[in-house]
């Protein structure tokens, strides 16, 4: 069964993101993917809410990766706040070593994450934003194989 | 004191030489752009790989051109942007900076990339009445700064999602233009009516913070809905409503504070319609406008030596240890 939850808007997508921001364990990844305006950014700052970020979160278009120092928050110590938005070969998103940068107590969150799928496999867990004729987005969530964390994932589906 | 310049902190490679009284002697750019076009944007592998191939010529090009032997110029120090910018292309230009500062023993200094910003109109108008009031945008930054003197800042507010120029860049990419995607949609929007989209005005508050990612999106929505508004009408309406919401919130700036001139610096400086608000609002206030050239605009070495100057003549040199920094806020720099 398919993991998705729909936000009528902006605000209900940032808490969808900081209710899901407190599911994540050290060495996530997740790849968001959807069109433009889409709400992938503000999805991110939700996350970064639940992970007790302080400063801003802004779009890491222009840098690739920002780094966000997470507080309270269990073992997270960084998000990894990717954009794929400028890259054009696989090659180029495993040299951002995101895989290896989650390794030490951090969690990646990677915006057009559709090229990004083949270079992390069924490691990363992924986020299709789907937006409506009416504004409403439904965020379908896919990847996740442990039993105990699906059943996480589908208790924040129905919230 | 002469001050050479190095910048690669993104598509541009670029050296200058420049002196205490803020002389240019020499400013070369070259760009990596037409490898970029084609793929709507910075491909940082490309950028990085160009930087690596043309650093050392255009390096000494700017040497040449300042008079100065290429092999033992006679400078003072090298100054370098270690930040912020994309992680590939600051590596060259600070590998490089080492580089030379080693082999000619000269000190270096490293320059926060938006400092060199707000240092290019001093450049162009060395005489300024301050405090200054700058509006910074560019595809990485936006923001309203103001600055008591040189290397004095107050980040008054800046952008709560997309960069302005970042803005510009993925509605030009959505409607099929070339990047960059400021220069496109200006030129587009001069044949178009700015009245013809209905778009959201942002940031309505009393707040100096800009936002973009809502104009951004309502383009996407409207041109979803409607497939046969003319893109002219679409880039004059979002040109219009980008212009008001930035000119909006230098207003509101210029009323709550004494300021002395107001002064326009980055990449989407060059937009027209930001231009001609910009030389309005500062006739209206009665304090000179200072709009700076294209190559002064965009990113250029001279505003990088300039900054270190400054940094140096106040701090001293870098560290040989220093690391570059992609997300160097300008707030830590003073």
């Amino acid at each position: 069964m398919t993991i998705a939850r729909t936000c009528v808007n902006d605000e209900a997508t940032q808490a969808a993101g900081e209710d899901f921001g407190a599911l994540l364990r050290p060495g996530d990844i997740v790849l968001l993917t959807g069109r433009l305006g889409a709400g992938k950014t503000t999805f991110t700052k939700g996350v970064a809410r639940a992970l007790g970020v302080k400063e801003r979160v802004t779009s890491p278009t222009f840098t690739m990766v920002r780094q966000h120092d997470c507080h309270n928050c269990g073992g997270i110590k960084t998000l990894h706040h990717g954009d794929m938005y400028r890259i054009e070969s696989a090659g180029e998103v495993a040299d951002l070593a995101l895989g290896e940068l989650v390794e030490e107590a951090g969690v990646a969150l990677v915006e057009w994450g559709e090229l990004a799928a083949e270079v992390f496999g069924p490691r990363a867990i992924s986020i299709h934003f789907e937006v409506h004729e009416d504004e409403s987005r439904t965020l379908s969530v896919h990847g996740i194989v442990d039993d105990a964390r699906r059943a996480e994932f589908t208790k924040w589906a129905s919230q | 004191m002469k001050v050479l310049g190095i910048e690669t902190s993104c598509d541009e490679t670029a050296a200058a030489v420049v002196d205490e009284q803020l002389h240019v002697h020499s400013s070369i750019i070259e760009t990596s752009l037409d490898e970029h076009r084609a793929f709507g944007g910075v491909v940082p592998e490309l950028a990085g790989r160009a930087h690596v191939v043309t650093i050392s010529s255009v390096v000494e090009r700017a040497l040449i051109q300042a008079g100065l032997d290429p092999h033992h110029p006679d400078i003072d120090a090298i100054a370098v942007t270690s930040g912020p910018g994309l992680i590939g292309s600051l590596l060259v230009g600070l590998a490089a900076a080492k580089g030379y500062a080693l082999a000619w023993n000269k000190p270096f200094v490293g320059v926060h990339h938006l400092e060199g910003h707000l240092f290019a109109p001093l450049l162009e108008t060395p005489n300024l009445p301050w405090p200054m009031l700058t509006l910074l945008v560019s595809g990485g930054h936006s923001m309203l700064v103001l600055q008591s003197g040189p290397g004095e800042h107050e980040i008054l507010g800046e952008t709560i999602d997309d960069a302005a120029g970042e803005a510009y860049d993925k509605v030009a990419r959505w409607l099929g233009l070339g990047y960059p995607g400021g220069p496109a949609i200006d030129k587009l929007a001069q044949g178009g009516n700015a009245k013809a989209l209905s778009l959201p005005k942002s940031m309505s508050g009393d707040s100096y913070d800009l936002s973009f990612s809502g104009l951004k999106t309502a383009v996407v929505r409207a041109t979803e809905k409607q497939s046969d508004l003319a893109i002219e009408d679409v880039a004059a309406s979002f040109q219009g409503a980008v212009a008001e919401q930035l000119l909006r919130k230098v207003r509101q700036a210029l009323e709550k504070n004494e300021v002395g001139a107001l002064s326009l610096a980055g990449g989407v400086a060059a937009n027209s319609a930001l231009r001609h608000g910009i030389a309005e609002l500062a006739k209206e206030f009665g304090i000179p406008a200072l709009l700076p050239t294209m190559e002064m605009c965009t990113d250029n070495a001279a505003m990088i030596a300039a900054a270190g100057l400054y940094r140096f003549q106040h701090q001293g040199a870098s560290p040989m240890n220093l690391s570059a920094n992609p997300n160097w806020q300008l707030v830590d720099v003073s």
